[in-house]
Parts: structure tokens; C-alpha cells; sequence
């Protein structure tokens, strides 16, 4: 996509902290129908601090840039957020490592990897009521859409209708991770907040997305 | 909300703030790391026995550092696993030549927070194990979720492994006594109101006023069920026989009894509830030991109550009994 891939990275990750810092009771709120209502505190405070250490993150590559996020979401937020969504961002740090160019596949094998990571730190399936329910069928819409050629804005719009789509969908689940899960068949009916809020964060950057790339 | 409250995002740090100063000469307070510490830990003689988890649930944690209980907690905000900085960083400044003891709550975000603070912290030379602490029979232990809450008789594990601690016991010592407390340690709780937290400013779960939550957990998270609100001897009867039957505590066994409040509900109502479980017991010839009445681990401002079981053998009554110092003084 673009000779220089960090500018598109920042803006990717300025947008996911913005979204989450501003839907801080949006996402408590849809967290205390069967959870415990921490999720939407604790992802604004965590990102509130990657935005505030913005300008003291190694830009060395893109790469170096999202292992130093990562760091900083690891490390400094709490409940399950900190340890899952820095997982993500590390995963994805990994697969950018030595790209001068983050092309469409690239962007493919990193959100796979941060896929991945979640699985593994946070021992979940899809279907078990998680943000991965959101954020794997849209992946799998951009390596579609990748494949078909598309350019970047339609890829990240179709990207974040399949996240919405997927999102809704997670009502007819039951929870089988996290604390919604001790609730049994009590959590069918609702939404799951993290797959809510991959689709929000998809829907900011559908929005914002630069027209030129 | 009506709650002593300025801005929600410092409650946490102005509470650990309140009981640093209450306690000048025993506790130390690292706002950095939301870190309440004894005084004089680390000791090169013990092994340091540190928690996490979220706040909310006062005395637990940060209230019950002190001799013979924890040597230091590290709270995230509140109802939130700390972050994986705050286990790190408590680990190392706790490390002793004994080791660090890890006492977890099973919730999935301190699963996490710890595994990855062990982790790091092991590998700057600190040596780390860990006690599970899982004592809630409200929730199924299925193959989807990660186990049953650690709820209420975290204390009993606590006031235990504390004792042989400061007795100067080792750290697979103290792993085996752990385990052996929480495996033979069982809790159920109900509410009769939701809990209020300050960042949120609402009640976390409506309930109406005839309504009551059985099963529920410590951050209002729902319950087995919601059902019309019954009189205490028949709320109490139930929570009984949930527990009583999980074990199973049986005929001829000694128990310590805990009624504990969630941080709503007054004293009298907990001794109320007290005398009908203790009653019940003696009928099914348990026999109880040593009794436990009040808040040990409160969601926020919930009315409600929880009850725990611990079955006594010599050694955990040994430690039961064992003297402490913590941070709260009704005199």
C-alpha cells in the first residue's frame, strides 16, 4: 500500500484508542448486563495512557512502534483487557517485524497473529462469546476482499459491516469465557462487549480511513 | 449514586491513600503500583505472601495486610485483575531468599495478570508459586469456563497460609496448605440489591424490591436465579444446603462457620442469619468450631450475604487460631 507503512500503523492505533477512550460507557454498560461493567473503565484508562505516552514510543518501524503499544497495554491495563489486547497488538508487532511495505496481506497475517495470541493467552474458541467472534469473520472479509483487489477504504467498510453483523450475532451465543460465562444460558440474548466493540473500533476506522490509500 | 466519592477514577488510589495513613508504623503505601505493603516486608526469614485482584472488596485485599496475614496487595481498580505491571513489580520489591507466594482469586483477568507477572518476575530471579483459590458452588464447573469463583473463603486461605508464613515455613509448605484449605472450603452467596460502582454511578444489575439474586457473585455478576424475595431462615436454609451438599460436610465433621457480609447489609442481619446456620448445623450433627461474623469480602455496597464452610482438621485450626494484625481497629 504505502512506501512507509508507520504513518497508516499510527493512524490505525491512534483510532483504536480513540474509539475506545470515547465509548468508555457505551462498553461498561453492554459489560454489566452479564458481566461485571469493568470492561469499558478499563480499556479507556489503559488506552487513555497509550495516548498520552503517544509521543514517547520508539518510531524506529512499525514494528517497534507496536511492540512499544503493546508494552504499555500490557502492562498497565487492568482485568482482562491489559493481557489480551496487549497480546494482540505483540502478535501483530511480530509478523510486521523486517517489512519495509505493509501490504494487504501483511495486514492479513497480523490481525491472524493477534487472532492467534488471543486464542491462546485467553484459551478461547470462536463461539465461545468473545471479541474474537467479531474480529475473525473480519479478518477472513479482508483477505477477501484483499484478494479481490479492492482498495483500502471498501476494504475496511466491508471489514466493519461483517465486525457489526458478526457483533449482533453474538446475542444468540452463550458465554463460555470470562465472567459472563458463570452465567450460563442467562448470557444468550445479549451482546458480547469486546466483538461490540471490535465492530465499533472497525466502524471509526471505516469512517476515517484516508481516502488516498 | 449517592457514595463519598470525588473524582471515580482516583477512588481507588485516595482509598489505599486513607489506609496508608491510618497505619503509619505497620503499612507502606507505592501509589505507582496501588501497592499496600507491611512495613517490614520483605523479611529474608518468610516467604512474602502477596494478592491481587480487584478492588471493591474491602477488607479484601489491602485490608488484611498485616502479621500473619498478607505481606503485601496490589488491587487493580475497581472490580478489575490488576494490570501485569502491578504483579511484577510487587513481586520483585516483595522477593525474599524463601520465595513469593502468588494467592489468586480464580477470575480469568488475575489468572492472567499473574501467570504473565510469574513470568517476568521469575525470570529477573524472583522465585514465584501460586495457590488457586476457588471456593464459590454457585457456579458449574463446566469445560468452558475457567472454574469456580474465588469468593469469601479466600480468608480461610489466607489466615492459614499467613500463619505458617510467619512461622517461617517454606514455600512448597505453604503451597500444600493452601490447596489443602481451599479443598475442603465451600461458599454461596445471594443479594438483595445490586452494588453501585463509583466509575459506572448506577446500580450494576437491577433488582426489584421483592426480588432477590441467589448464586451471585462478588462483582454482580447474576447468580443460579432471581426469584421473590423469601424470609431469611429460608434464604439462609438454602444457601446451607447448596454448600453443605457440595462437599459433602457430613455428620461428625468440625466446621468453621462464616457469615459475611457484602457491604450492604447491617451486623445484626449477618448475626441473624449466623444463629439459623449455626442451628442447622448442630441439627445435621456438624459441629461448629470456630465462627466468623462480618465483612470479609464485600462487593462495594451490595445487601446480601454469603456463607462458607471450611472443614477443621488439626493443622487448619491451628492456624485459624494463630494471632494477626491487620489494618482494621474497632478499638
Amino acid at each position: 500500500m504505502t512506501e512507509n507503512p508507520l504513518p497508516q500503523v499510527e493512524f490505525v492505533v491512534r483510532t483504536i484508542a480513540q474509539t475506545a477512550v470515547a465509548n468508555e460507557k457505551y462498553f461498561g454498560d453492554l459489560d454489566a448486563v452479564v458481566g461485571d461493567g469493568d470492561f469499558g473503565y478499563s480499556l479507556a484508562r489503559g488506552f487513555e495512557i497509550v495516548l498520552s505516552d503517544w509521543d514517547t514510543f520508539d518510531r524506529t518501524d512499525a514494528a517497534t512502534f507496536l511492540r512499544k503499544v503493546a508494552v504499555v497495554i500490557t502492562s498497565r491495563i487492568g482485568g482482562t483487557s491489559g493481557p489480551l489486547w496487549g497480546t494482540a497488538f505483540l502478535r501483530a508487532a511480530t509478523v510486521a517485524a523486517g517489512k519495509t511495505a505493509i501490504d494487504g496481506e501483511t495486514v492479513v497475517a497480523m490481525l491472524r497473529a493477534a487472532i492467534e495470541g488471543i486464542q491462546a493467552r485467553g484459551s478461547a474458541s470462536l463461539g465461545d462469546k468473545t471479541l474474537l467472534d467479531a474480529l475473525a469473520p473480519a479478518t477472513d472479509e479482508i483477505a477477501r476482499q484483499v484478494g479481490l483487489g479492492s482498495d483500502g477504504p471498501t476494504t475496511v467498510r466491508a471489514a466493519a459491516a461483517v465486525a457489526r453483523a458478526s457483533a449482533d450475532e453474538t446475542a444468540k451465543l452463550e458465554a463460555r469465557r470470562g465472567r459472563a460465562s458463570y452465567t450460563g444460558e442467562r448470557s444468550i440474548g445479549s451482546v458480547d462487549p469486546g466483538a461490540v466493540a471490535v465492530a465499533v473500533i472497525f466502524e471509526a476506522l471505516a469512517d476515517a480511513w484516508p481516502a488516498a490509500s | 449514586m449517592k457514595k463519598f466519592v470525588n473524582d471515580p477514577r482516583q477512588f481507588v488510589a485516595e482509598m489505599l491513600k486513607g489506609v496508608a495513613l491510618a497505619n503509619p508504623d505497620t503499612l507502606r503505601y507505592v501509589p505507582e503500583y496501588n501497592l499496600i505493603m507491611r512495613a517490614d516486608a520483605p523479611r529474608a526469614d518468610k516467604v512474602s505472601v502477596i494478592q491481587g485482584s480487584g478492588s471493591g472488596h474491602e477488607p479484601a485485599h489491602v485490608m488484611i495486610v498485616g502479621k500473619g496475614m498478607l505481606d503485601a496487595a496490589c488491587p487493580g481498580d475497581v472490580f478489575a485483575a490488576p494490570p501485569m505491571d502491578y504483579v511484577l513489580e510487587t513481586s520483585k520489591l516483595l522477593a525474599t531468599p524463601k520465595g513469593v507466594l502468588h494467592l489468586i482469586n480464580n477470575y480469568t483477568g488475575d489468572r492472567m495478570a499473574f501467570d504473565m507477572g510469574k513470568e517476568m518476575a521469575e525470570a529477573e530471579g524472583v522465585q514465584i508459586k501460586t495457590v488457586l483459590v476457588d471456593d464459590d458452588v454457585a457456579v458449574a464447573d463446566s469445560t468452558f469456563t475457567i472454574g469456580r469463583r474465588g469468593v469469601a473463603g479466600n480468608f480461610f486461605v489466607i489466615k492459614v497460609v499467613g500463619a505458617a508464613a510467619e512461622a517461617g515455613a517454606d514455600i512448597d509448605e505453604l503451597v500444600r496448605l493452601g490447596d489443602k484449605v481451599n479443598s475442603v472450603t465451600r461458599t454461596m452467596g445471594m443479594a438483595l440489591t445490586s452494588c453501585t460502582p463509583p466509575a459506572k454511578g448506577s446500580p450494576l444489575f437491577e433488582l426489584g424490591d421483592d426480588e432477590m439474586e441467589i448464586g451471585v457473585g462478588i462483582h454482580g455478576e447474576p447468580g443460579r436465579r432471581r426469584e421473590k424475595l423469601a424470609n431469611a431462615d429460608t434464604i439462609i436454609d438454602e444457601l446451607l444446603e447448596a454448600v453443605v451438599t457440595d462437599l459433602p460436610y457430613e455428620r461428625g465433621d468440625d466446621v468453621a462457620l462464616m457469615i459475611n457480609g457484602l457491604g450492604g447489609t447491617p451486623i445484626g442481619e449477618l448475626y441473624l442469619l449466623y444463629g439459623r446456620a449455626h442451628e442447622q448445623l448442630e441439627a445435621r450433627g456438624i459441629h461448629v468450631r470456630r465462627n466468623y461474623v462480618g465483612e470479609y469480602c464485600t462487593s462495594l455496597d451490595m445487601a446480601g450475604a454469603s456463607l462458607t464452610l471450611v472443614k477443621l482438621d488439626d493443622e487448619i485450626v491451628k492456624g485459624l487460631a494463630a494471632p494477626a494484625e491487620i489494618a482494621i481497629r474497632t478499638f
